[in-house]
């Protein structure tokens, strides 16, 4: 319940002329639109700029992946998992499709650290659609999927160092959308939700 | 800084992405002074505030790429320091504001209206640093840095009618300190 005029915050959200309200209110709108005056104002002292900190910081070469992971495991970050059980049977299959697919004689030749993700999306109006994430550090147009039969099923099929990965699709190269398919969902810093893909290694 | 003539927010992430690293520097320059003072007030400190713009900028170039939506580049920044001060605030453990930086002292040769001015800076300070984060946040957001509800929604993640409130509730704190010290 509000203990100020409600006047008072319709004038300060412009949704009421300043002089529409009685004089009586008009010294509390007065104290706070100065009150924000004086937080707004530059702070005294000197102006310290902090391009040239950050230029040098990104001017470097970006931690490796390895390192990156490392990060990643050990720092804490509060995230929201979503598991979805309507969906945990269509990822399933996805999975054992990814284990006989990596456990055939045929496909590329792996390396023992490496696995195939295999990334499916059903996107009927789509012109194209590419695959980012943490694996090509979310630089769209590297990973394209293919709908080679024209039903509005995307598939490609990757090799990836072993590690789990965020990633989304882009849709049409504008349209970012999650994989629903993907079991697990986090939500980033950005207020995205990215989904997950974890890579085993072909050969242990 | 003088940013005049510089290209508009979306061909600038363009040239980043492109591999024009330094073109970053119109996006430093643009917007470092809104960030800092709005971290500034968040974290009470303008060293903790530095750190954290200074991170929010590094973090924004390492993930320019998942920008969707460059022209709005603006809200992403503040969406990203926002979840830093955060993050420094439950680091910190207690959410309140201590202001650690030296207020502003009034030096002798200054006039009495700026003394007065630098009384009331501080009393609004010490006003905002009682206030609970989420209500700090959404009145810096809206009085401070002049963010539209619908811009306050999006750097938050938050539905307007929660920011509204939380606006007003911090109004009627800040005026009943000021109306205490009138």
């Amino acid at each position: 319940m509000s203990v100020i005029d409600p006047r008072i915050h319709q004038v300060l959200d412009g949704e009421l002329a300043a002089e529409a309200v009685p004089a009586e209110l008009r010294p509390a709108v007065a104290q706070l639109a100065a009150a924000a005056e004086l937080l707004a104002a530059p702070p005294p002292g000197p102006v310290v700029s902090l391009e040239s900190r950050v230029m040098a910081e990104i001017r470097r070469p970006a931690p490796s992946r390895a390192r990156r992971m490392m990060r990643w495991l050990v720092t804490p970050y509060a995230i929201i998992l979503r598991v979805r059980p309507a969906w945990s049977v269509a990822f399933a299959a996805v999975v054992a499709a990814l284990t006989l697919f990596t456990a055939g004689d045929q496909g590329p030749e792996l390396a023992e650290h490496e696995g195939i993700a295999q990334f499916v999306g059903r996107f009927p109006d789509a012109q194209s659609v590419h695959v980012v994430g943490t694996f090509n550090d979310w630089r769209p147009g590297s990973i394209a999927l293919e709908d080679q039969d024209h039903d509005g099923v995307w598939r490609a099929s990757v090799v990836l160092p072993a590690g789990t990965y965020e990633y989304m699709f882009v849709v049409d190269g504008e349209r970012w959308v999650p994989d629903h398919l993907a079991e697990r969902l986090v939500a980033d810093d950005f207020g995205r939700e990215n989904s997950i893909v974890i890579v085993r290694p072909a050969r242990r | 800084m003088d940013v005049r003539g510089a290209p508009p927010d979306a061909e600038v992430v363009a040239l980043v992405l492109a591999g024009d690293t330094e073109a970053f520097g119109f996006v430093i320059r643009r917007y470092e002074a809104g960030l800092l003072r709005f971290a500034t007030r968040m974290l009470g400190s303008r060293d903790a505030a530095a750190d954290a713009v200074a991170e929010s900028f590094v973090r924004a170039y390492r993930h320019l790429a998942s920008c969707r939506e460059p022209a709005r580049l603006r809200t992403w920044l503040y969406r990203i320091v926002t979840n830093r001060c955060k993050s420094y605030l439950v680091r910190r453990s207690v959410a309140d504001v201590p202001l650690d930086d030296a207020p502003p002292v009034a030096d002798p040769a200054d006039t009495e209206a700026a003394m007065e001015r630098a009384d009331q800076l501080l009393l609004v300070e010490r006003a905002l640093a009682e206030l609970s984060p989420d209500k700090r946040e959404a009145f810096v957001l809206k009085h401070v840095e002049g963010l539209s509800y619908e811009e306050m929604a999006a750097v938050t993640g938050e539905r307007i009618p929660t920011l509204k409130m939380r606006v007003h509730r911090a109004r009627e704190a800040l005026l009943k300190v000021l109306e205490d010290h009138a």
